[in-house]
């Protein structure tokens, strides 16, 4: 895919300033809409077409922290790929087992107010984590060290959002 | 993408999902996660004197793909020797529930799981044997 941040004429930060990005992809869908280019010929259509699905596609990544990460890791060459990513800490992978079973263990005993505690510990451990990614990349521009910290944080993101999927399912099933 | 059935299978009635006890040195834990995805990973098995595994269980938080993986792997280890169970290749597991290849990576995360818990094992009959 080509660079999102390029894509919608953003700057590649991560710090981006998430209402000027939703102006930014408004004003583009706007003037790649269909109904804009009804009399042009078929091949400046099917351009239009296939840009604005690359800017929604953009859109979408940009919107999201760790796509966003990732597409900035990418800019540096850094790619995280599954089943090549390193092994997990253990003492990590050890608290997350216990804080996932814990959400396990309420959602048998259908306790809310337990599984409300761990949603919210999971959110807060999420935006931790979002501070700690954004540090990572923009702290010493280019350095490996940043990159390294960064791909660490995503993966943590990405174990936070698996259990605050499940405890989200725990809380729809006592709707 | 669509899940194949067996996939489906396992996901709704996953085998062997549980605990065994952890401090019991005829029990081997492995854990494993990925952070590519997020999945995490508990796999155990209980080993008899001669060698052979008497039971298996797992926990695995992460897709469908991940928890038949994983629900896979404890059902074709109960019965085996510990030997015959490292063979797994994750390749086997992959083409049983015909994962696409956006999911091979959660039968690779269930071959290590079984091989960390029979390090585990080993590792802690090692020290027995020293005691």
């Amino acid at each position: 895919m080509n660079d999102p941040f390029e894509l919608l004429g953003v700057e590649p930060k991560f710090a981006l300033d998430l209402a000027d990005l939703e102006n930014r992809h408004r004003e583009l869908s706007r003037v790649l809409h269909p109904d804009r280019h009804v009399g042009a010929p078929a091949s400046e259509r099917r351009m239009a077409l296939s840009r604005a699905i690359e800017v929604n596609q953009a859109f979408r990544v940009l919107r999201d922290p760790v796509r966003r990460a990732e597409a900035l890791l990418a800019r540096r060459g850094v790619r995280i790929e599954e089943g090549r990513d390193k092994p997990a800490d253990p003492l990590l992978l050890m608290e997350l087992l216990e804080l996932g079973e814990s959400i396990s263990d309420a959602r048998r005993a259908r306790d809310r107010i337990a599984i409300e505690r761990k949603f919210s510990e999971l959110k807060a451990r999420e935006s931790a984590s979002v501070s700690a990614l954004g540090a990572a990349l923009e702290a010493g521009e280019g350095g490996d060290a940043g990159a390294e910290r960064a791909v660490k944080e995503i993966g943590m993101l990405r174990f936070t959002r698996r259990l605050l999927d499940e405890a989200a399912l725990a809380l729809d099933e006592l709707e | 993408m669509a899940y194949s059935e067996k996939v489906i299978e396992h996901y709704e009635n996953p085998k062997n999902v549980g605990t065994l006890d952890q401090n019991d040195p005829s029990v081997g834990t492995g854990l494993v996660g990925a952070p590519a995805c997020g999945d995490v990973m508990r796999l155990q098995i209980k080993v008899s004197d001669s060698g052979v595994i008497e039971d298996a269980r797992f926990k695995t938080f992460g897709c469908g793909s991940a928890i038949a993986s994983s629900s896979l792997a404890t059902e074709w280890i109960k019965g085996k020797t510990v030997d015959e169970a490292a063979g797994i290749k994750n390749s086997q597991i992959a083409e049983e529930l015909s994962l696409p290849p956006v999911k091979i990576h959660c039968s690779v995360l269930a071959e290590d799981a079984i091989k960390s818990a029979i390090e585990d094992y080993r590792k802690k009959r090692a020290t027995r044997g020293n005691a």
